[in-house]
């Protein structure tokens, strides 16, 4: 599995002895596996060089960011991008941002709220490359996925150099489908896994109108943080529903309007994983609060773009909800609560909150699609999960589903968590059960295929997809050194 | 127990590298969004905090096999805590903790680094962390000074190797027994009888080294019958608050850092900041005052079998929450003509100045690349200086400062003092 010398050598040549390691001391802390090598590039040059050179010798490379999730095998290279940080353009007049990989979201970001601009934010959270294509708490305004995407440029696994769009025929960002080369079902695909083969090395992200301050006025010392005060165009709310189907009503109808700057589709346990500084208080937090909404719910931001605007969304807002006969969580009123739940759902900065303080792990399926289905087939999850919760193997969270509205409309994304401690391997097969068995599900009742288990059990479902995506994965992969694509978060 | 303890938080880590970065609410923009030194000079995942989790928790798991690279990795941290304060911003785990007990480990292990081992001799022989020419309390000649382990006072000056025995830090200790003289308390220093505290030691990993500085001090204390000690160096602060009360030796001892007793005296009017200063500044909180500087809390208990990590009784986790912050932001503010500027990242989440975890001893460039980063930030606020609190601090940007060519000013807080009054 060691690179022989001479190949290590010839790697080194490329990014410098400093930048390349085989020291098994170092491994742990790459995903718990043996790899060949880690090395550090730190342009699109050393990553063709570097791809090339895998390619002459046949061996499989995979490139991470900052690197939170992926299964990794022993012995291929990992492709770490770290060196590759920088924010290349922000262009304010055609309204896109141009980074390379280990840009975390936080920093462009915060670059772009200056200017009066934001950018989509994965759920993941801001510790995560701005590059990361996904979903998030800002897809009602900022959309989500490969929307979100423009001008790409890309080292194939064969390390040609590929540049999407309009940056293929006029060295321009603002569009990854022309005028020039379009393959943005290649490069932007959702098919398993989910990453398309090779190395993005600068992509141009479509940023957005930002109608809040250049900065959050955070106040206070860590974990304890507010806001000094609320903008003042600004408010946080989560209402609760009497049904699902209230819910769903109000849900759409604020769609409809276009008031919501965010649209976040919370269960409560979510609301208090983030309000909360421990696990304990997290704890009595999602009990006091679980008693007191009625069913499920959503956290909602409005901003306005001048006072009236701002007056005028807050009416439709609470007449939409009164119609669905919503109601205000009074704990999230406070405006101590409500300030940093503002700031922490826009910046996204407590996901781990949300997902890993716990137990120290999550499983999770998340789904696409018309949200009044993917949400039914969510209330079986639930259901399912409700075992699991009085054996003590997940936290107890009301059984609860989330999820949101993209782009303001019915299409939408539906998420479904289990917490759990990894290192109760009763509780963990559980919980791998229940994943398996929701997911098959889903595909059965024809809800919708997770494309993340097997795709030779999904694929002859779906026009047979997978057969057609393994011939373009050998075509642009002929040697087989990029099998498992990128994992950019 | 050692590492072993903290094998359920090592497991913890889910890797998202939120150790790496500030409080991400508190990024403002590009620069200066990184927290840690480590990582951010050597890249390698293995350098940041979680990094260095994932391969304690290995090791415990499949045996430790030292490598070169390891004991680089081990031996390139400053111990600044930083990356324990963002992880904690969202979990419940510990995080400097192990990475200071798997130094230890290496130390126990005979893993050790030349230039550490050096200096720790140095401290067996002299009982000083720097080289030790002269006495200790040679610098306090000819100031009258009472010798607090034959007189009776109500506060023992600590004033730690650097001020004693660095001829160009001594002008801190002379502040500072100037400054409080001049607010009239009745203090004194123990003068040849004073010893290192044994922090630095701790944070090489010589945990029985600093077992027996602590146990020399607190003798010397108990026998003078000191109430309150008052140190101006954030180690030393660091020392006698926190790591003598975690390894039980504290007592009752009340342990201040100078920048807290001054602004205690100021507030009392028994201090006097008169004299215009003229200078705009930007403070550096050392990280043993702020974000380490926050009390021990002794805990014992057991993680509740189930869902979540959490422990009967509760554990309460030191988050950088209760450091020292306010109190030399008190005083500067309250020298006339000073303009206070802050830099990005401050309190809890500040950037450290190098000098930690005897990276200052092993390796000095790593220890000024740190420092200069800092210079440039606090450059970026327009400053003509930066203010610190520790000696330590004060030297090495000193020295980045001298290498880089900066014409930024430094000071320790007392000395701004000791101008203003």
């Amino acid at each position: 599995m060691a690179l022989s010398k001479d190949i290590y050598s010839a790697f080194e040549d490329i990014v410098g002895e400093e930048y390349i390691c085989s020291d098994p001391a170092i491994m742990p802390s790459y995903h718990a596996t043996e790899f060949a090598a880690i090395i550090l590039p730190k342009d699109t040059a050393q990553v063709q060089s570097i791809v090339r050179l895998c390619n002459k010798h046949k061996i499989v490379f995979r490139p991470v960011c900052t690197g939170w999730t992926g299964m990794f095998p022993p012995g291929i290279i990992y492709l770490d991008l770290r060196r590759m940080n920088r924010i290349i353009e922000i262009n304010e007049k055609n309204m896109y941002a141009v980074v390379e990989p280990y840009v975390i979201s936080a920093q462009l970001q915060a670059e772009l709220m200056k200017r009066g601009l934001h950018l989509n934010v994965k759920g993941a959270g801001t510790n995560c490359s701005a590059m990361l294509r996904g979903h998030g708490h800002l897809d009602q305004t900022t959309s989500g996925d490969d929307r979100n995407h423009l001008a790409i440029e890309w080292v194939t696994p064969e390390g040609e150099l590929v540049r999407s769009g309009s940056l293929g025929s006029a060295d321009e960002w603002f569009c990854g489908d022309g005028p020039g080369p379009s393959i943005r079902s290649i490069l932007t695909s959702a098919v398993p896994p989910g990453v398309t083969p090779g190395v993005f090395t600068k992509a141009a992200i479509k940023i957005y109108h930002w109608p809040g301050p250049t900065q959050f006025p955070v106040q206070g010392v860590s974990p304890n943080y507010s806001l000094s005060e609320i903008p003042t165009n600004m408010m946080a709310r989560y209402f609760s529903f009497p049904s699902v189907e209230k819910m769903w009503q109000a849900e759409i109808k604020l769609g409809e309007n276009e008031i919501a700057f965010e649209l976040m589709g919370f269960n409560v346990s979510m609301v208090a994983a983030n309000i909360t500084t421990s696990n304990e208080e997290e704890a009595e937090t999602f009990k006091r609060m679980n008693k007191e909404v009625q069913g499920p719910g959503f956290f909602i931001i409005l901003a306005g773009n001048s006072a009236a605007d701002f007056e005028y969304k807050k009416r439709v807002m609470h007449q939409i909800v009164a119609e669905a006969g919503g109601k205000s969580l009074k704990e999230v009123e406070d405006p101590r609560i409500e300030g940093i739940l503002l700031c922490q759902c826009v910046r996204i900065s407590a996901s781990i909150r949300e997902t890993f303080r716990a137990g120290g792990a999550f499983s999770s399926i998340p789904v696409m699609g018309q949200r009044d289905l993917t949400i039914k087939w969510a209330i079986g999850a639930g259901k399912a999960k409700e075992p699991l919760i009085e054996k003590g193997f997940i936290v107890d969270d009301g059984g609860a589903f989330f999820g949101w509205g993209v782009e303001q409309g019915h299409l939408g994304k539906t998420e479904i968590f289990c917490k759990f401690d990894p290192q109760n391997l009763v509780a963990k097969t559980a919980v791998e059960t229940w994943n398996k068995e929701q997911s098959a599900r889903a595909f059965k009742e024809r809800y919708f295929a997770s494309l993340m288990g097997p795709m030779d059990e999904v694929g002859p479902g779906l026009s047979n997809f997978h057969q057609w995506w393994r011939k373009i994965h050998q075509a642009i992969d002929p040697n087989n050194v990029c099998p498992e694509g990128g994992a950019l978060v | 127990m050692g590492l072993e303890q903290y094998k359920g938080d090592m497991d913890m880590c889910c890797r998202c590298s939120a150790c790496k970065f500030i409080p991400l609410q508190k990024v403002t923009g590009f620069h200066f969004a990184n927290v840690c030194p480590s990582i951010s000079k050597f890249n390698f995942h293995s350098y940041s905090g979680g990094g260095r989790l994932n391969i304690g928790a290995a090791m415990l798991r499949d045996g430790f096999k030292y490598t070169d690279k390891l004991l680089d990795i081990v031996y390139n941290c400053q111990l600044c805590g930083a990356c324990g304060v963002s992880c904690n911003y969202a979990m419940d785990m510990e995080v400097l903790e192990p990475i200071q007990e798997f130094r230890m480990k290496c130390v126990g292990d005979g893993k050790t680094h030349p230039a550490l081992d050096k200096a720790i001799a140095g401290l067996r022989k002299h009982g000083s962390m720097v080289p030790a020419a002269g006495k200790r309390g040679d610098w306090a000649a000819g100031l009258n000074l009472k010798d607090a382990t034959r007189q009776k006072v109500d506060v023992l000056y600590h004033v730690g190797c650097l001020s004693s025995y660095d001829k160009g830090m001594q002008k801190l200790a002379k502040a500072t027994a100037k400054i409080l003289q001049k607010a009239g308390v009745n203090f004194g220093i123990a003068g040849d009888a004073e010893t290192c505290c044994g922090g630095r030691a701790y944070q090489m990993g010589y945990k029985e080294d600093f077992l027996n500085q602590a146990k020399k001090n607190m003798a010397m204390i108990k026998k003078a019958g000191v109430k309150k000690v008052v140190t101006a160096c954030a180690d030393g602060y660091h020392a006698f608050k926190v790591l003598y009360d975690q390894y039980g030796l504290k007592g009752k001892l009340e342990v201040l850092h100078l920048s807290e007793y001054i602004d205690t005296l100021i507030r009392d009017g028994k201090l006097k900041l008169e004299k215009k200063a003229g200078i705009s500044v930007t403070y550096h909180d050392p990280c043993r005052l702020g974000r380490l500087g926050e009390p021990w809390i002794h805990w014992e208990g057991k993680k509740i079998p189930g869902d979540r990590f959490v422990f009967d009784p509760p554990k309460t986790y030191r988050r950088g929450t209760h450091g020292i912050y306010e109190p030399p932001r008190r005083v500067l503010k309250s020298i006339p003509g000073l303009k206070l500027t802050e830099m990005t990242r401050i309190k809890e989440y500040s950037w450290c100045c190098g000098a930690g975890g005897g990276v200052r001893e092993s390796n000095p460039q790593f220890a000024a690349w740190t420092a200069v980063e800092r210079i440039e930030e606090a450059k970026s606020t327009g400053a003509e200086a930066i203010v610190t609190a520790c000696p330590w601090c004060e030297k090495t940007f000193n020295e980045a400062i001298r290498e880089s060519g900066s014409n930024l000013k430094v000071y320790d807080i007392v000395e701004l003092v000791e101008k203003a009054i």
